[in-house]
């Protein structure tokens, strides 16, 4: 059997798509680290997958990197973050539930629309799990957007990171391995700036919500 | 030893010169007296090269180019000096040259305030600028030295920083430039999209290809891009406030040469990049010339301040070149090539001309400003008798800008008149009724600019001095004296050689596309200035002579009458009260009936003060003021409601940046839906 076949890959990207709604539905921080982390997880075995299949060392070490910073590294550093601060729950939203699974639905059903067909085309095979990919990353940009919480964003941007992964995995726009070790740096150094903000946030204003902090704005 | 140095190194001599003055200027600016003597002289040398440049290639040589790729694709360092450009080279050099002679003089009062290093620094920049402006043969090219040039001479408006009016004006030029400077990218945007090219000779060449609608965008952005340079109406607002602030000398080259540049970009894009330009863009530019014109005049008028009264007459003179320039852009979209001809000759004589008397009478302001130390005319009188040789310099230069023969002004006035006159029997109706409106302006612009000469020179040197400054000055510094004398002695020989200044003018005419087969419409018989048709034919050294003949016979007949009487001195009849300064008419006051006259346009406003003596009585006043105003009414009524408009939508707008990181990130969301969107469709 094709490890990577476009049947399997669709399977995969549909857990990968789950994990996000999941997300919009979850109400406690708690629950999205752990989404998050599975999100990674997946993510992190389809590039140990493909390293191996190539049987190529750099990208198996990339893929091992994946891993440790986003499975292992980020969650830890959200988990400390929401003990320190007593942030069980962080889920405030601007819309309701059943607003939230429409407005995905919407867009979900617009990526499978004619003015994302060009997407597609980029790789014919996997023309299904491409959109549900696109579809993804609305889905976690939509996250970023709905919620008020800091770190609920903060894990939306980085499921938006893990959404453009898996789109370029299946689309076979994969960069060089030495490219993606550079982006994994940044995004290890974006984790801990934005934990250690959040943390200076949280003492200066008493809240991650991000309309308390209006009155930053210049009158 | 000049004779031997081509057309094409003396104009890059003069580049050189500028660039050393420039940054020779800079390197000495802790030292006054050396930066002023290395920046003038340099721009003096520089000036000379500028006119013997100018001169060859005028007088017969050919022009020269000159090109350089620059690794940025599109921009090379194009360069052509044909017989337009050399004439606009001459215009600027000899300006520049007397202003700086000028300059010598005049920057020393700087010393120990301001640094003269960084005045040598922006007015050589800004000359080089100004040469390389007219030269440019890239689009790029000309962008960057059109920046260069309006940025250093923004440096320059602000360059006594510590005058608050003088940082106003500097913003409002700063903004206004940049603005016209907007419409001239795209302006040349939009022929880049049609011709191919930002090169000035491959538009020319494929200008043909232009959609109709698109060559008329062209000469809308051309006409509000230029026309803010070159301070039309109402695009004009920096002008009457800038030019004041500015170091006298640089004044003189502002209102004189620069705002030409924007008269040298209509040539060049309206007939030279244009050949048989639709009729409304003639018609459009006579009624600009005509407004401007005759509204500049008007609110000069109203001035007491004397570089702003000299700022205004600028708009009032781009006017009238204005109206030489649209009446040939009509008769060429008629097909009457040489009266378009004529009108062209006629649109240069007065650029030439303005340029030589502005800078003249800008200099004679200065110099009086600098012994006064107040722009306001009300606290002059009586410099005549401390500043006799700025007086009769400054008079010669008021004759000349009040087109009165055989100076300057008269013989480029006479020439726009007759091509105006030629529109009028050239046309149907309502063509007509636009020359004749034209020519009604003209004239009406001519007798309120020497009612405007006579306040200005009246108030200045005539009667008493009315304040201690005036009492106290004293005649300006030799070299003032020499730069201010060149100017006025050439609007004497440009008068009185006008004929044969004309002819050149043809020449430089006849070189642009079009115009080389057409017969020449002005002939010089007997050194006089006549139109080839028969049509008009006057003669200013016969003028000049009989002027000086009539002169030296009344002369003679004085001496003769008086020559046996004893001159005997006594008191005036004063009824018993003493003369003070307090019983002359005052500028404001000798404008008064007129502003009256106009008050229509003018909108003047009356605040009359009392004080009696007695608080019960109102038989004996002690004091009594009148304080005239005039209301801007280009501010009140267009850029007052532009402003407004523009603070409401920024309001508006500002709701946008509402402070929530949710509301920034949807912006980007919905931006990227409409991306994908509009790619796909």
């Amino acid at each position: 059997m094709d490890f990577f076949s476009a049947q399997f890959l669709f399977f995969v990207q549909t857990l990968l798509f789950a994990s996000v709604i999941f997300m919009h539905l979850s109400k406690k921080s708690a629950s999205v680290i752990f989404l998050y982390q599975v999100q990674s997880l997946i993510v992190a075995c389809l590039l140990l997958g493909s390293a191996l299949a190539e049987s190529a060392i750099f990208p198996l070490f990339v893929a091992v990197v994946v891993c440790a910073v986003k499975v292992v590294i980020a969650p830890h550093f959200f988990r400390r973050l929401t003990r320190e601060l007593q942030l069980k729950f962080s889920a405030s939203t601007y819309l309701s539930g059943p607003l939230t699974l429409i407005i995905l639905a919407a867009l979900t059903a617009f990526t499978y629309s004619h003015f994302f067909a060009p997407l597609s085309t980029l790789n014919a095979s996997n023309a299904r799990a491409l959109l549900l990919a696109a579809a993804m990353m609305l889905a976690a940009l939509f996250l970023i957007v709905n919620r008020k919480g800091a770190l609920s964003q903060m894990i939306g941007i980085l499921s938006l990171e893990n959404a453009i992964v898996a789109f370029a995995f299946l689309s076979g726009l994969e960069q060089s391995p030495a490219l993606e070790l550079g982006v994994l740096f940044d995004i290890l150094m974006w984790i801990i700036i934005a934990t250690v903000f959040a943390s200076m946030v949280y003492r200066q204003f008493g809240s991650l919500d991000v309309t308390a902090m209006n009155s930053l704005k210049e009158e | 030893m000049f004779t031997a140095v081509s057309a094409q190194s003396s104009f890059f001599l003069a580049l050189l010169f500028l660039g050393l003055g420039s940054l020779g200027s800079a390197c000495l600016w802790k030292k006054d007296a050396a930066a002023n003597w290395w920046g003038n002289l340099c721009a003096i040398t520089a000036s000379v090269f500028g006119l013997l440049s100018a001169i060859r290639v005028l007088l017969g040589g050919a022009a020269f180019s000159l090109a350089a790729d620059s690794p940025l694709g599109a921009l090379s360092f194009s360069f052509t000096v044909d017989k337009l450009s050399a004439f606009f080279i001459f215009v600027i050099s000899l300006i520049a040259l007397p202003a700086s002679i000028y300059g010598l003089g005049y920057v020393k009062h700087y010393y120990g305030r301001y640094s003269p290093g960084v005045l040598g620094f922006f007015y050589n920049l800004f000359l080089a600028g100004l040469f390389l402006v007219v030269s440019a043969d890239n689009a790029l090219f000309f962008l960057t030295v059109w920046e260069i040039m309006s940025l250093a001479s923004y440096f320059l408006v602000i360059f006594e920083h510590r005058e608050p009016d003088n940082i106003s004006a500097g913003t409002r030029y700063f903004i206004m430039t940049h603005a016209g400077t907007a419409c001239i990218i795209l302006a040349f945007l939009v022929l880049y999209r049609f011709t191919g090219s930002f090169e000035f000779d491959v538009i020319r060449e494929n200008f043909a290809a232009v959609p109709a609608y698109a060559k008329n965008i062209v000469f809308l952005l051309t006409l509000a891009g230029f026309g803010t340079k070159a301070g039309i109406i109402p695009l004009h607002i920096w002008l009457p406030s800038a030019h004041p602030a500015a170091p006298t000398h640089v004044s003189a080259l502002m209102s004189g040469v620069m705002i030409k540049t924007g008269i040298y970009m209509f040539i060049r894009i309206l007939i030279d990049f244009s050949p048989g330009a639709p009729l409304w863009w003639g018609i459009a530019v006579l009624l600009i010339g005509a407004a401007s014109s005759l509204f500049g005049v008007l609110y000069a008028l109203t001035e007491h301040d004397i570089k702003k009264l000299l700022a205004y007459h600028s708009i009032e003179n781009i006017g009238i070149i204005l109206l030489g320039l649209g009446s040939a852009l009509v008769f060429w979209a008629a097909g009457a090539e040489s009266l378009a001809m004529l009108g062209l000759i006629a649109a240069l004589f007065h650029t030439l001309n303005h340029a030589v008397f502005k800078a003249l009478l800008f200099l004679g302001a200065g110099s009086v400003i600098s012994q006064t130390r107040t722009r306001n005319m009300e606290e002059y009188g009586g410099l005549i008798r401390t500043m006799p040789y700025t007086a009769a310099l400054f008079l010669t230069g008021s004759l000349a800008i009040s087109a009165l023969p055989p100076f300057n002004g008269f013989a480029s006035e006479w020439l726009t008149f007759q091509s105006l006159f030629s529109g009028f029997g050239s046309f149907g109706r309502s063509v007509a009724g636009v020359f004749a409106l034209s020519a009604g302006a003209l004239a009406f612009t001519g007798g309120l600019a020497a009612a405007c000469f006579v306040k200005a020179f009246g108030a200045t040197f005539l009667a008493r001095p009315r304040s201690v400054e005036a009492a106290r000055s004293r005649e300006s510094a030799p070299s003032m004296v020499l730069g201010m004398g060149v100017l006025a002695l050439l609007t004497l020989v440009i008068g009185i050689f006008s004929g044969v200044v004309s002819r050149v003018l043809s020449v430089v005419v006849a070189d642009r596309p079009g115009f080389s087969t057409v017969p020449v419409p002005v002939s010089v018989p007997a050194a006089s200035l006549s139109l080839g048709s028969g049509f008009a034919a006057m003669s200013l050294p016969l003028v000049f002579v009989s002027l000086a003949a009539v002169s030296a016979l009344v002369a003679f007949l004085t001496y003769l009458a008086t020559a046996g009487r004893r001159v005997k001195i006594g008191r005036t009849w004063d009824c018993g009260t003493d003369l003070t300064p307090r019983m002359e008419i005052t500028a404001t006051g000798f404008s008064r009936s007129l502003i009256s006259i106009f008050r229509g346009i003018l909108k003047p406003s009356k605040q009359t003060t009392i004080e009696y003596r007695d608080a019960d009585s109102r038989f004996f006043p002690q004091t009594r003021s009148v304080k005239l105003e005039i209301k801007d009414v280009y501010s009140a009524y267009f850029y007052r409601p532009v402003e407004r408009l523009t603070m409401a939508l920024a309001a508006q707008i500002k709701k946008i940046q509402c402070g929530n990181v949710n509301a920034y990130i949807v912006y980007l969301f919905a931006a990227l839906i409409a991306l994908l969107v509009w790619a796909v469709i």
